[in-house]
């Protein structure tokens, strides 16, 4: 539907060669068939009202929220349980386009809750929860006039913190229907144009002797007057990045808190009122599934180096040059406590004040790393090999890293398309180096011979007077050896990197040239600004580079929404595996129970080890005319790693045969049933 | 669990329940009384009665309902003869966020009362009124508040808000609480005679226990607070009401339950929280904030977590000379930083209000037990701090329980008596009640509420109070001015925080020039009178923005041409709105 799009004649052709898309037949025909256009957020909760439609009993429209411009964030409930107050199956929650950025990550969710309900190959014991938008109001813009990006919702914020609000956005000063930038020449300019394409722009580097040229502005006028273009325009909030894990407040787009708008507080409502939740998916700009999150922040604590305030010290009786480990500290404080009070890490560490885990804990990096091998395995077998360009990184506050961190479950993401790798052109190389000629006689260097000397002297950024030529005569005739030659060249400047400016603008120029008739990215245009004067608009079109042609959605979607599904069939599930009566003598008996957790991810993660969230598991035992000699009726189960077990045992005192009821259940790890027979021995 | 509190019950019918004598069912009528604690439906009586008596200086409003749908009040006090609430610098005090701090409720009631009652015959009172609008929730956690009242407790019980968390990790919520077995309407203290015990009995009073020496025979071990194994679990009260704490639900620098317990799941999860945080920001004015909770006898102020850093120092003077104060008005308390003095907390009320409402904050925490005294006066004595872990020492028990005995009248502490208990047989249950250790009696009690009341009063006349003048309009041209504007401030309070300009959480106040026939050439704030120094603002000189400093002016000088009438505005979130014409 983008006019960019529209003119590509030779479109599923060119494409073929970045997704050599498989012979697997897609599911186009069998389903609605909504996710072949890009749908806005009305009609996206129009195609859920459809789905519901179509299947009244396995679906129910949730209301989750309201944005802040008030649209509706409708989400399915899709499963055998869907209505049901209470669930007793695990569930899976889809989010989607957090930002309002990604108009692909809403298809994909739409697609998904199409192809669970359509497609017939759902698991039949799951629960879906899909939300295809979280952030309607930033997605809006995509099908408005001009196209800009802009991921904030519409709360009113006054970001230049002057006497008005929202009072200066963009302006289509050209006309063209895309908000893109503005290049002015300026005294104080900082950019110049890179000399490989010179459309594209990066800063000057003065060390480099280089002066700057440019001033860049996002395209529009300065409709307030105060000397500042395009400071505060509509919008509030980014809801993707307003949930509570490393949350920054006091920037323009984050709110003023985590769950400060209604789009982010009712889904983290959503979350926590529904506990059978095991895994969570967004779908946007980050790929979980093929690039675990990232580790290496700073942390505040080591928490096996804790060091105790003088303060507290003393209070603790504890020596405050040392440090202690959260153990040591837990057993220095129990004596203080009054009777019945359980001092518990999460005590100490809230009373020291040591913080927040910011890194992926090390064992969950591994499953991680095992299913992101395992993802790009089947894409391969899928014929998906193309390179792209990376995923993004998760943003500080993102509901990715708030659901790992604080949820303490698998949580995942997928992107599903970004711009092709610019495939680095092979340049001739004279296979030498500085290192390499220092260690030269003279006669191995002259029998390089001029054709490779030559390459050798431009790599090296030698002064064009230097000809291969002259050079190997004057080694010839003894004037230089190559070690002095090597001594010389150490100190002459590096030449200037070729491949110079950001790689994202380079590929998507040659995206933009190659397959869009190079409507990606417009040519800077002169204009006569009313303030600045002489300026030239042009620069990336909004979307372009997130944004696949609506006609291979279809096959994107085949090829990578199924993973989810790959996905679910890991999620921890337990069962009891076996048990086993052994009889003491005296109508004792001993009950081992194997509580097995027979699949590939664990119960919780380590994270849900640390953070406590995830709720146990509980084996009860029930049987008349028992008592117990040692264990508890009712035991909780807080972990069982991927595919281990757990024995847990019972010592049982009856005088005749029962039959004693053993119930395995959990809110998110579906749980077992089992009769076992214990007693009667004589 | 139920049934067995019912048979003791019967059993022990003839304990009197000593709560009442902290209680009354009297008719509330103004001025309140403050000789006894007021129940949750009698706080919310008071207001309604203060409400009626002054309709022409109160509002009352419901903010909104609680985790168990009881209703959270707050009463506004503003005199609309001198204007609108949201024009004046609003002081905003609440209490008792915690369930069991009561006498925290009754500083806000007192303040209504003082303010209200003496408003027209105290010219001090009558003056603030005029000048501040005051928004007084007295009573945050009122579902803790009628819990702590209404069922037994400990003296720090019913502290958080009634959400169900499965503190022990067995699947089940809020399952094993405590157990009044004795039916004496306070949960106390278990001991079993044990020969290899900690503890002996005292020999200088036979209801303490004292440690025993290394090698020394025991006599008692502590069993605990009263209760029994309600879930079987092999433990006693281990997963009680909530927890939730109100004052950890906080949206600034929240941190999960893993790291500061009691968080709660997300911020403002509290139901009725949520909805006092909508009261408060449709409040823009609120520029001084009060929140009471007991005990210790400390003003607090943040920052609550040492990695945010210390305040601008800008707003650590006007914090001093507030804080300074209070120590002074209300004896024994100290003025202290809520990390380095006394631990961190991440997610509270006070970091909120003063990071996202942009209002000075202190946490007023009330009572001081050293004050329950039983002593000869003594020069120079010290006063014996209590440590926060340990609880009083043997000499201050004693003494607490002379105190209990001669001057509470034996309020406080029930003497140990036998009891058969389920689990471990012949016990002992006694100690002291619910309302012994963290709430002044209530002969005390109008001492406590009225220095703290007059520690809020004096913070409130500290709130800004700003004027303008025009000090020089000179003609240095055919129709060009030069216009110089002051804008001053005799108060201790600047008319916006510095954090708040730092951050740029709100827009600064502005200084607005208007006319029909003017135009202002160039503007900006005066940095040298003498010298005529000026940081002109280059676009649109006709607005500027500016903070008000504490005991302290600004001045602006602006070149306007033109002729006809210039209008000069300054308008302030926090500090009011002015307006100045002159004629060039």
């Amino acid at each position: 539907m983008r006019f960019y799009f529209l003119k590509l004649m030779l479109f599923s052709l060119v494409f073929g060669v970045f997704w050599s898309v498989s012979q697997e037949k897609t599911l186009a025909q069998q389903l609605s068939g909504s996710y072949q256009d890009y749908l806005n957020p009305g009609d996206l909760n129009n195609a859920l009202n459809d789905l519901h439609k179509k299947f009244p009993k396995q679906t129910k429209l949730i209301k989750l929220a309201s944005s802040a411009g008030n649209s509706s964030l409708q989400m399915p409930e899709i499963g055998p349980e869907a209505g049901l107050e209470k669930k007793s199956l695990p569930a899976i929650l889809v989010v989607a386009n957090m930002e309002g950025t990604v108009p692909v990550s809403s298809m994909a969710a739409i697609y998904l809750a199409d192809y669970i309900l359509n497609s017939g190959q759902g698991p039949k014991d799951l629960t879906w929860y899909v939300l295809p938008c979280g952030n309607p109001d930033a997605y809006t813009h995509y099908f408005e006039t001009p196209l800009r990006i802009d991921p904030r919702n519409k709360k009113a914020h006054n970001d230049d913190m002057d006497d008005l609000t929202d009072e200066d956005g963009f302006n289509d000063l050209d006309g063209n229907g895309v908000i893109t930038q503005m290049r002015v020449k300026d005294p104080e300019g900082i950019w110049i144009p890179v000399s490989e394409d010179p459309r594209m722009l990066r800063k000057a580097d003065a060390n480099k002797g280089e002066k700057g040229i440019y001033k860049l502005y996002s395209e529009g006028l300065d409709n307030d007057g105060d000397g500042k273009y395009n400071e505060d325009g509509a919008g509030g909030v980014n809801v993707g990045i307003n949930f509570p894990h490393l949350f920054e407040p006091f920037t323009k787009t984050s709110g003023l808190w985590p769950g400060c708008t209604d789009e982010s507080f009712q889904l983290i409502k959503f979350v926590f009122e529904h506990p059978e939740i095991a895994m969570t998916m967004n779908f946007g700009a980050t790929n979980f599934c093929l690039q675990p999150p990232k580790g290496g922040r700073k942390a505040g604590v080591d928490m096996d180096k804790i060091k105790i305030p003088e303060s507290m010290a003393e209070m603790f009786g504890a020596d405050p040059n040392r440090t202690y480990s959260i153990s040591e500290i837990i057993e220095l404080v129990q004596p203080m406590v009054p009777a019945g009070m359980t001092v518990t890490e999460s005590m100490v560490a809230s009373f020291l004040g040591l913080g927040a885990v910011v890194n992926p804990l090390e064992k969950d990096l591994k499953f991680y790393k095992e299913l992101s091998d395992q993802y790009k395995e089947y894409l391969k077998d899928k014929g998906l090999e193309a390179e792209r360009l990376d995923p993004q990184s998760a943003k500080d506050g993102s509901f990715e890293l708030w659901s790992y961190y604080h949820l303490g479950i698998p949580s995942f993401t997928m992107d599903f398309w970004t711009l092709p790798k610019v495939k680095e052109e092979k340049k001739e190389d004279s296979g030498i180096t500085i290192e390499k000629l220092e260690k030269m006689s003279s006669e191995d260097f002259i029998a390089l011979g001029e054709e490779k000397i030559t390459i050798f002297l431009k790599e090296s950024g030698a002064p064009d007077h230097f000809k291969a030529e002259s050079v190997i005569k004057m080694v010839e005739s003894g004037q230089v050896s190559p070690k002095q030659m090597a001594g010389m060249m150490k100190d002459m400047p590096k030449p200037k990197d070729e491949k110079e400016g950001d790689p994202k603008t380079k590929a998507l120029l040659a995206y933009s040239d190659d397959q869009l008739g190079g409507k990606g990215f417009l040519d800077w245009t002169p204009f006569k600004h009313p303030g600045l004067g002489d300026v030239e608009i042009g620069g990336t079109v909004p979307f372009v580079n997130n944004t696949p042609p609506k006609e291979i959605m279809d096959s994107l979607f085949a090829l990578q929404v199924p993973w989810v599904l790959e996905l679910c069939k890991k999620l921890p599930r337990l069962s009891i595996l076996q048990s086993e009566v052994k009889h003491q003598g005296a109508g004792v008996y001993e009950l081992i129970i194997w509580v097995e957790n027979g699949s590939y991810l664990p119960f919780p993660t380590a994270m849900g080890e640390r953070n406590e969230q995830p709720a146990p598991a509980v084996i009860e035992l029930d049987g008349k005319d028992i008592s117990l000699l040692s264990g508890k009726k009712r035991t909780p189960i807080n972990s069982i790693a991927g595919l281990k077990v757990k024995k847990l045992s019972w010592l049982i005192e009856t005088e005749k045969g029962v039959n004693l009821n053993v119930k395995l259940s959990s809110v998110f790890a579906w749980g077992d049933e089992k009769q076992i027979k214990i007693g009667g021995v004589k | 669990m139920k049934k067995l509190n019912l048979v003791t019950t019967f059993i022990l019918l003839g304990i009197i329940s000593l709560f009442p004598l902290f209680a009354q069912q009297a008719k509330i009528t103004i001025p309140l009384r403050f000789d006894y604690y007021y129940s949750y439906e009698q706080v919310v009586e008071a207001l309604k009665a203060l409400n009626s008596a002054f309709p022409g200086l109160t509002e009352l409003e419901m903010v909104g309902k609680s985790e168990e749908n009881r209703e959270i009040y707050a009463l506004t006090i503003n005199n609309p003869k001198t204007g609108k609430a949201l024009a004046k610098p609003g002081v905003y005090v609440d209490g008792n966020i915690h369930g069991n701090e009561l006498q925290a409720a009754e500083v806000g009631l007192y303040l209504a009362n003082e303010l209200l009652t003496k408003y027209g015959k105290n010219e001090k009172i009558t003056k603030l009124v005029d000048k501040n609008a005051f928004y007084l929730i007295p009573s945050v956690n009122v579902d803790g508040r009628y819990h702590f009242f209404n069922d037994a407790n400990t003296p720090s019980t019913n502290r958080g808000l009634r959400r169900p968390k499965d503190d022990d990790r067995d699947g089940l919520f809020d399952e094993d609480f405590p157990d009044d077995l004795d039916g004496d309407g306070s949960i106390t203290q278990m001991r079993i005679k044990d020969p290899f015990g900690d503890y002996k009995t005292d020999p200088e009073d036979s209801r303490l226990m004292i440690r025993v020496k290394p090698g020394e025979k025991g006599e008692w071990t502590r069993l605990g607070y009263e209760g029994i194994d309600n879930d079987g679990d092999g433990r006693v009260n281990e997963d009680s009401e909530g927890y939730v704490d109100p004052n950890r639900n906080w949206g600034y620098n929240w941190a999960p339950p893993y790291v500061q317990n009691g968080s709660g799941y997300y911020p403002f999860s509290g139901v009725g929280l949520s909805a006092i945080k909508d009261y408060i920001l449709k409040r823009p004015n609120i520029i001084m904030v009060f929140a009471f909770h007991n005990n210790g006898g400390m003003f607090l102020r943040g920052p609550s977590t040492k990695a945010q850093g210390e305040f601008d120092p800008g707003d650590i003077r006007v914090y001093d000379y507030l804080g300074e104060n209070a120590e002074k008005i209300v004896p024994g308390y100290r003025y202290l930083i809520s990390w380095k003095d006394l631990y961190s907390t991440y997610g509270d009320f006070g970091d909120f209000m003063d990071h996202i409402v942009g209002a000075y904050t202190f946490i007023g925490e009330l009572f001081v037990s050293a004050t329950e005294t039983y002593s000869k006066p003594e020069k120079g004595k010290k006063v014996d701090e209590e440590s926060f872990f340990s609880g009083p020492n043997k000499e201050r028990a004693r003494e607490k329980l002379k105190y209990n005995d001669h001057v509470a009248m034996g309020e406080l502490f029930t003497p140990w008596k036998s009891y058969k208990h389920p689990l471990y047989g012949d016990i002992e249950i006694g100690g002291w009640l619910k309302m012994s250790s963290r709430l002044s009696h209530p002969f005390m009690l109008q001492d406590l509420v009225h220095r703290n009341a007059a520690a809020v009063i004096f913070a409130a006349e500290q709130t800004p109070e700003v004027k303008m003048e025009v000090f020089e309009k000179t003609k240095i041209a055919k129709d060009l001015y030069r216009i110089r504007v002051r804008l001053t401030n005799n108060k201790a309070i600047p008319s916006i925080t510095y954090h708040t300009v730092k951050d740029k959480v709100y827009p600064m106040d502005i200084i607005k020039l208007s006319g029909k026939g003017v135009n202002v050439v160039s503007g900006g704030k005066i940095t040298d009178l003498y010298f005529d120094k000026v940081s002109y603002k280059k676009h649109k000189p006709e607005v500027q923005f500016c903070q008000v400093p504490g005991f302290g002016k600004v001045e602006y000088q602006f070149l306007v041409s033109g002729k006809g009438e210039l209008n000069i505005s300054y308008e302030s979130r926090k500090a009011g709105k002015l307006n100045k014409t002159i004629e060039l």
